[in-house]
């Protein structure tokens, strides 16, 4: 979770959101739901998390299923080797600049080819410090919100220091609750999933 | 300056942290404000009758919560509640989704710039704080005890605060006890009673029904605390009506109070209607009777022949139907034997002259006690003349106060058979309530059916202390003619049945619920009482100090 390596370079972008192309899923990153961040120009970095990622065909991979057989060998030159890159979708969930986060839509998005990286375990805590973000992903629309906030706070969870891992969750579940509710079954089936364990 | 030195002071000596408990979100002046309560606020702890601090921009708002609520942002949640078997559930959604809400009753501004608490002219703006108001801020209130204020009790859950009423306010107009039966009415009598010989505000004639107040009387555990004459024996003298019932109780009265039959005129009938069960028709007969054999005619009447009657018919335009009913009404009062022929003393005249020394007077009953026609007929006889007596000298003393009798306090249970609406204004103790200061008379009555009383003696009434009332009448009827009455009437319903009251009017600042002081050893040593061990290592120190010892620390 500390690493710091490129994942991909952004594709195409917007100020809500932008999608990153990158050659081949490592074992453990990106996951759905990761705070992901983008460093841009002038110290500033978009902050945003994943919501989708998207494996595109191609015609090396249409004629290999149409072969039948598939040889370890060409399975796997295939997804190291790819004629189009994997895409990740990201939602713009805040920026950074002179070391202060704001949660919000940044002023510019990323342009094409920066560089995406993960967020490490100091950007988690950092970033959700404050949870106005909460509101920006319940609101994106076409994009699975409850789901990708299920999957981030879990994993912000984590990072916590052990002995605040609760109380972080049980902020994060009022600040739900603030916002959710005019809408009580989805409050209830979010705070059903990001409960910890031991409760 | 001050301030710098005030915070590091604090440094060293942190004081405890003030509660919050919740924020303004609306209301108004004549209705009180809603406080959502803070999810850190448990909501079993705000208690109705309890103090809070409203801190404004600009002002400091001391109030009363008055109701307790349980709300929610979306009603659905009370259809479909959420799982809150899990804890973290619960967490999540207590104090956001579903929160607590308390209405308070702003009472007072407390204004560190003035001398005292202004009454409240304006509200809080939204999202003010509401706390819990600590020992400093209802002492601020309810200031110190000294000359003229008496400690009658703490405020609720507040253990080290008084509440302090303002005695010589008090005595000023009449004062109402009122409570259920058995919620301690005596109790808080005779406790406001000490405290005004205490303080000497005023001299008290107490008609005590029940032997409540003399010397001594068993409490509900049936163990004996001590009457106001053991407590202040040079400031209360004990008079009796039945001297056989004060010796068996080991009473040695003052005097033993005798009436002669031609004590009793019409007048004091008019009181006894109800009770006697007497017509219009009769009370005229009695007229009648007066004028044709003059102040003698109960006597005359109780011992005339069938000849005497048919002549007094004949002679005059008395029914005499109504003449005979009269006379067997009148029958029942023969059963009394302080009503004696050819008494020679004055009753009244030596009441008037203890009181006159500053001695509070009271009257016990004895088995007369449970005879409502003896008790109504004797305090409505003694009063009506030492009211009397007490006009005559104030408008003698034309003003002068110095030459004026000292304030009375005219004390009265079963007060509604005194005030009932249909005699109130002809009785004496109508006069008295409505009459108010001007002639140094007021009344303490003592009441479980405040709806009985006569709603503009009620409204006369300056300083009410009431205990439980579950009475729906008897509620409004308390609160008549005071403001924010919506509010207190909640409180007023749900105060324990033992120890606690609401006090309102006169002599306090704002309406409060005190938990009553105790009235055991620790009080009878704060009014000066000392047990024979004391007294007589007292004096066994004085005569040592005679007979030549020398007293520690004096050279």
């Amino acid at each position: 979770m500390t690493t710091a390596l490129p994942i991909g370079w952004v594709l195409r972008a917007s100020t809500v959101g932008f999608t990153v192309g990158c050659r081949v899923l490592q074992p453990s990153v990106p996951q759905f739901g990761d705070l992901v961040k983008v460093p841009v120009s002038d110290g500033m970095s978009v902050f945003g998390l994943i919501y989708n990622v998207q494996v595109q065909d191609d015609p090396a991979v249409r004629q290999l299923i149409l072969v039948g057989e598939m040889e370890p060998e060409a399975v796997l030159d295939q997804r190291e080797n790819r004629l189009v890159p994997i895409e990740i979708s990201v939602l713009v969930v805040g920026y950074q600049r002179d070391k202060q986060i704001f949660q919000g839509l940044p002023p510019q998005p990323p342009l094409s080819l920066d560089v995406l990286i993960l967020g490490s375990d100091a950007d988690i805590r950092a970033f959700t410090k404050n949870l106005d973000y909460f509101r920006l992903v319940l609101n994106s629309p076409q994009i699975p919100g409850d789901e990708v906030l299920v999957t981030h706070l879990r994993r912000a969870a984590e990072v916590q220091p052990p002995e605040t891992q609760r109380q972080f969750l049980l902020n994060a579940g009022r600040e739900l609750a603030r916002l959710l509710n005019f809408d009580l079954v989805r409050l209830d089936n979010i705070l059903r999933r990001i409960r910890p364990m031991s409760s | 300056m001050a301030d710098n030195e005030f915070n590091d002071f604090d440094a060293f000596f942190p004081r405890a942290v003030t509660q919050k408990l919740g924020m303004v979100m609306s209301g108004s002046l004549s209705k009180g404000l809603e406080v959502k309560l803070d999810p850190s606020a448990p909501i079993e702890e705000m208690a109705v009758g309890r103090y809070v601090i409203i801190e404004g921009e600009q002002l400091k708002f001391f109030g009363m919560i008055t109701d307790v609520a349980l709300d929610n942002t979306n009603p659905q949640i009370e259809k479909t509640p959420p799982d809150v078997s899990d804890p973290f559930l619960r967490e999540v959604y207590a104090g956001i989704s579903t929160f607590g809400r308390i209405h308070i009753s702003p009472m007072l501004v407390l204004d560190q710039a003035a001398e005292e608490p202004r009454p409240v002219k304006t509200i809080p703006g939204h999202f003010s704080l509401v706390r819990a108001a600590d020992e400093d801020d209802v002492n601020m209130v309810f200031g110190a005890e000294d000359e003229q204020h008496f400690h009658i009790g703490e405020p609720l859950d507040m253990e080290n605060v008084q509440v302090n009423l303002d005695l010589v306010r008090m005595v000023e107009r009449s004062v109402g006890i009122f409570g259920k039966s058995g919620t301690g009415k005596s109790f808080l009598t005779r406790l406001l009673l000490a405290g005004v010989i205490k303080r000497r505000a005023a001299v008290s004639l107490i008609f005590d029904m029940h032997n409540d107040y003399g010397w001594e009387v068993q409490s509900e555990n049936r163990t004996p605390v001590k009457g106001l004459k053991q407590l202040f024996p040079q400031q209360v003298a004990i008079f009796t009506l039945d001297e056989a019932s004060s010796r068996r109780r080991k009473v040695r009265p003052d005097f033993t109070v005798v009436l002669d039959w031609s004590d009793i005129q019409p007048e004091d009938l008019e009181m006894l209607r109800v009770t006697l069960d007497l017509s219009d028709q009769m009370i005229g007969a009695a007229y009648s009777l007066r004028r044709a054999w003059g102040r003698g005619w109960i006597k005359q009447l109780l011992e005339a022949d069938k000849d005497t009657i048919d002549l007094l018919v004949e002679g005059t335009t008395i029914n005499r139907s109504s003449l005979d009913a009269l006379s067997r009404r009148l029958e029942r009062l023969t059963r009394f034997e302080f009503l004696r022929d050819s008494w020679k003393g004055d009753s009244a005249q030596k009441i008037i002259d203890y009181l006159d020394k500053g001695i509070t007077v009271v009257l016990e009953f004895g088995r007369y006690g449970n005879s409502l026609e003896a008790y109504i007929l004797v305090a409505n006889y003694l009063t009506r003349r030492i009211h009397q007596m007490y006009v005559e000298r104030v408008e003698q003393a034309l003003g002068d106060a110095a030459q004026e009798p000292q304030q009375l306090m005219i004390v009265i249970e079963e007060a509604h058979k005194f005030l009932d609406p249909q005699i109130a204004r002809q009785t004496i103790f109508g006069t008295i309530a409505r009459e108010l200061r001007k002639y140094n008379v007021t009344l303490l009555i003592v009441d479980q059916r405040p709806s009985g009383i006569d709603e503009e003696v009620m409204s006369q009434i300056g300083t009410r202390v009431t205990a439980l009332l579950d009475n729906e009448r008897d509620i409004a009827a308390v609160l008549t003619g005071v403001s924010g009455a919506g509010a207190l009437r909640e409180v007023l319903a749900r105060l324990d049945t033992k120890q606690q009251a609401l006090i309102m009017g006169h002599a306090v600042p704002m309406p409060v619920v005190i938990q009553t002081r105790s009235y055991d050893a620790n009080f009878y040593a704060a009014m000066g009482f000392q047990d024979e061990t004391a007294l007589r290592a007292g004096r066994s120190t004085r005569v040592n100090l005679l007979r030549g010892e020398r007293e520690e620390g004096i050279d």
